[in-house]
This record gives C-alpha cells, structure tokens and sequence, in this order.
C-alpha cells in the first residue's frame, strides 16, 4: 500500500494515467486493424474521447470521498494532490470529443453541426462541458486566491451537476441504455452516499 | 535460414478483392490506404452463412448504377446493427459466428393468402428463380451510409407465390426467436421477436428484395442470413434480419422499434433529410469507407435517392407526422 501511494504520489504516474487512456484508438486502428472500427475511425475516436472524460471525471469526484471514509490513508492522499489535474483532463477530452464531434459532421459547411447542436441529447453535453470549461479555468492558483476557499469550494459542487448532464448524455447517445454509465457513475454515488452518511455522524453534537 | 521480413505494402492473399468483385469498383483507394495496417491484422474469424441456393447470382444491370461504388465487403461485414448477437457494432460479427445454425432454415408464409406454405430457405431462392445482384444505397437511421450489392430476389415474387387475399392490405416480417442459442435475444435490450411491416404497396414495389447475399456469396450470419428484407428506401432498420415468418394482413402493424421508442422510430421509416431524429440531423450522412481516416459526409438524398421510384407510394401522406 505505501508503495502504491508512493508511486501515484508521482505526477508522472498521474500524467500518465491521464493521457494513456486518450492513446488507445491507435491500437484497433493502427496495431491490430479492427474492421468494425476502422469503418469509421473519427466515429470510434470520438466517442472514445466522450467516453474517457466521462471516466476521468467520475474518478475525479471519487477522490475526496475516499480521503474522508479512510482519513490519513495514504492511498487516497496521494490522489487527492491530482485531484485538480484529473478534472481538467476530463476537460481536455471534452473538448477533443466536441472537436472530433464537429468534424464528424462536417459537410463542407457546418449546417449539420448547427442543426443539431440545439437538439436536448447534444445540450446536455454541451452544457457538462461548459461547466468542466469554468471549473478548469478556475482552478489555476490564481483563481482559488481571488475567490476564496468558500466561494472556491462551492462553485466546485457544479463537478456534479457537470457529472450528471454527462451520465445522462451518455444514456441518451444510445438507442438502449448503455450498462457501462452505471459502471463508470455509480462508484461515484456510492462513495458521495457513504461520505455524506458518514459527515453527517461526525457533525451530530455529542450531547 | 532466410528470415523474410514483409514489406509494410504487402497484402496477404485473403486480402485479394476476387476479380468478380473487382469490375464493381469497390473502394480500393479505402483498402489501399490502409493496406500496411491490415496485413497485420486480416485473421478474420471464419464467417457462417445462411442460404446457399442461387448462387453464381445474375448482375442485373438496371441496378447497378455506376456512380455508386459499393461499399468493401470486410465493412459491410464489421459493422452491424443485429441486437440479437449484442447491442455494439462489432457484437454480431463475433457472437452470430459462434456455431449458430442458419442452414437449414425455414420459413413460414402465412396470413390473408391462398397459398400459406412453410419452406426451405434454399428451396425458396429456387422456386424465385435463383439469385440476381442489385446495387443499393443503404441508409442507416444512424446517419451513415454504405452502398451494398445485395443478391437475392424481388419480393414481389413472393408475394405473388402467397397469392394474397383482397383484405391482405399489410406484410409482416418476423425474425428468429432463439434465446437459448443467440445471447442479445436473453436480454430485454429489445421486444423480441424483432417484428417489422410494411404495407402491401410497398412490398409489391420493384425495388423491395429479399437478400440472400452480398457480393455474391451466401448472406453472413450477421448480416441477417439466410433471409433479409431490403427496402432501400427506408432506413436500415426496417430491412428484418433472419427472417422467419412472413405474414399477409389486414391491419397496420406496430414494428419493433416504434414499440420501443414511438417519437424517434415509426412505421413507414422513409429516408428523408428534412425529418430529424430527435438526437441528430438525417440533412447529411457519413459514407463508409471513403474519404480516409477523417472519413466523408454527404448530403442524404430524400427516399434514399429512389425519389423517383417511390414518391407516388406515398403521394398525400404527411411524411413529417408518418415518418
């Protein structure tokens, strides 16, 4: 366990973790050529990018729950320091998604793009990604010292409405719904649940 | 020893379009483009197929237009939209090829006709004439295209062998039930039967098919062996998949996906680029295979660009409320 924490301690190890995943459509495009993706490369890449934001944030808000429900773990301190850095990864592969997104339906002029950007899935989207947008900018130094730890932390509660418009962007870019958002955002409920059950014991007075 | 090292150029044979094939002008460019990254990787699982009657199937040359450059068959094959063998487009591919049995196969033809029958899939290709191949567009409700020589025969020809009824106004298409064997069909993903319709006009119509294959060879497995419904002017979700109960009618039926999702699917399901889905635009679709990595998009064509042929079947219905 220490070692563990001591290699994730590292930001190369976050850094690495971070933009590894956003590497793998080369694999079944470039390595090992998979049919069913390279029918429509950007297609796969897209929602691939969609699909690690959506993980690189549930991890994110997994982070502070585990430091609360295991005080002075060292495993979870370690990932508390990339905290800031997984968020704006999140955001960085949301707006790759959103780019690859606008050059998939790219016909020679973006009326399809414009045409659908209006529709309620893509708003959803859209908006989760606004939001990631806002967070990322304020988390520069800078930032947390202009708006104060209060201001700072509450406006950084808007981590899980973006979540939430993600999740149910995510469940509605599929005909049926797709087991895998309960798999990527369900740790993350479960973890807030248990944190919230648990502040709740140790904010009760002991009279 | 020699040790001979592959060029990154250096297609294995497998790769090699059959020179039949070759005269329809498939996307080579598309195949050549990625050639250095597909001889690495062409150790594609061995693929079952349904019926095998047919076979050398006739090119039928009104349908073979020269503008559309058919879809490469490894494409057509990969990418399939079948949630009986799995809800991802690589599932069917994989879990249709896994000993599921399409030959022997038979179909029932029954309903408000004279001549109800059950019979043999090959021995129905016989009775049709055997096999002719027609090029298609084919539209996914997805908003991407693929252009598929189908073997196969009118469906009119079959209707005319049911011999239907004058109350028989619809046709219905039911596919395979076998949850035991096909896992997609032990999860409630869908309705299951998958079930589709159309009306008996649009049965009769020229253009309406049965396929028994692609690029004349039998139909695979995940494509819908041995028996597939093609209405290239209707999205691909209309074109039931295995096909094993046809059904004369005298009221509308409700299809599969309109039972699931009535304000994003319906009955009549025409391609048509001024009616969104609810989620995207149908204005423009992706093409398969063309235009490199970034790949191409065009404007979708109203009725699938069989305007010609198909708009009178539909003349004064509103087609943004019957979509």
């Amino acid at each position: 366990m220490q070692l563990l924490a001591r290699i994730l301690r590292h930001s190369a190890t976050a850094w690495s973790l971070v933009i590894l995943p956003g590497l793998w459509p080369a694999w079944p495009i470039f390595v090992v050529p998979d049919f069913t993706v390279l029918t429509d490369p950007l297609k796969y890449i897209l929602l691939y990018w969609g699909l690690v934001a959506c993980v690189l944030l549930a991890v994110a808000l997994t982070f502070s729950p585990l430091r609360v429900l295991w005080p002075g773990a060292a495993v979870p301190l370690a990932l508390n320091r990339h905290r800031r850095l997984v968020g704006v990864a999140a955001c960085a592969y949301a707006l790759l998604h959103l780019a690859a997104h606008t050059r998939h339906v790219y016909d020679g002029s973006f009326d399809t793009f414009l045409s659908e950007v209006g529709k309620p899935f893509q708003l959803k989207g859209l908006a989760a990604l606004g939001l990631l947008l806002v967070l990322s900018v304020t988390s520069l130094h800078w930032a947390v010292r202009r708006l104060g730890a209060r201001r700072w932390k509450a406006l950084h509660r808007l981590a899980y409405v973006a979540a939430a418009l993600a999740a149910w962007h995510q469940i509605e870019a599929r005909k049926v719904f797709p087991p895998q958002v309960l798999l990527i955002f369900a740790p993350v409920v479960v973890l807030q649940a248990a944190r919230w059950w648990r502040e709740r014991g140790s904010r009760a007075p002991a009279a | 020893m020699l040790i001979r090292i592959p060029p990154a150029w250096e297609l294995p044979e497998s790769a090699c379009t059959p020179e039949r094939d070759y005269h329809l002008r498939p996307r080579r460019d598309f195949l050549r483009t990625l050639g250095g990254a597909v001889a690495g990787g062409l150790a594609a699982p061995t693929l079952l197929s349904g019926a095998t009657a047919g076979f050398p199937s006739r090119v039928n040359p009104d349908h073979r237009d020269p503008a559309l450059q058919p879809t490469p068959y490894e494409l057509i094959t990969s990418y399939c939209n079948f949630y009986e063998f799995g809800t991802g487009k690589g599932d069917p591919k994989v879990n249709a090829n896994r000993g599921w049995k399409t030959e022997p196969w038979t179909v029932e033809i029954s309903g408000l006709i004279r001549n109800p029958l059950q019979i043999d899939a090959n021995e129905l290709v016989t009775r049709m004439g055997g096999a002719e191949q027609r090029v298609y567009r084919f539209r996914c409700v997805e908003a991407w295209s693929m252009v598929i020589p189908w073997d196969g025969f009118p469906l009119a020809k079959l209707i005319a062998l049911a011999d239907p009824l004058p109350e028989a106004k619809f046709v219905t298409f039911t596919t395979f039930n076998d949850p035991k064997n096909v896992p997609g069909q032990r999860s409630s993903a869908l309705e299951w039967p998958y079930f589709e319709g159309l009306r008996l006009d649009e049965a009769n119509h020229p253009l309406a098919f049965i396929a028994t294959g692609i690029y004349g060879r039998a139909i695979p497995n995940q494509n819908g062996a041995p028996l597939r419904l093609v209405v290239p002017w209707k999205y691909g979700f209309k074109y039931g998949k295995s096909i094993v109960k046809i059904d004369f009618v005298a009221q509308q039926p409700r299809n599969t996906w309109q039972v699931m999702t009535p304000h994003e699917y319906g009955f009549y399901a025409n391609v048509n680029p001024k009616v969104d889905h609810p989620r995207w635009s149908q204005a423009s679709e992706r093409v398969i295979g063309a235009g490199g990595a970034l790949g191409q998009r065009q404007r979708t064509l109203m009725f699938n660009g069989y305007e010609g042929q198909v708009a009178p079947l539909y003349a004064g219905l509103d087609l943004r409320r019957n979509y």
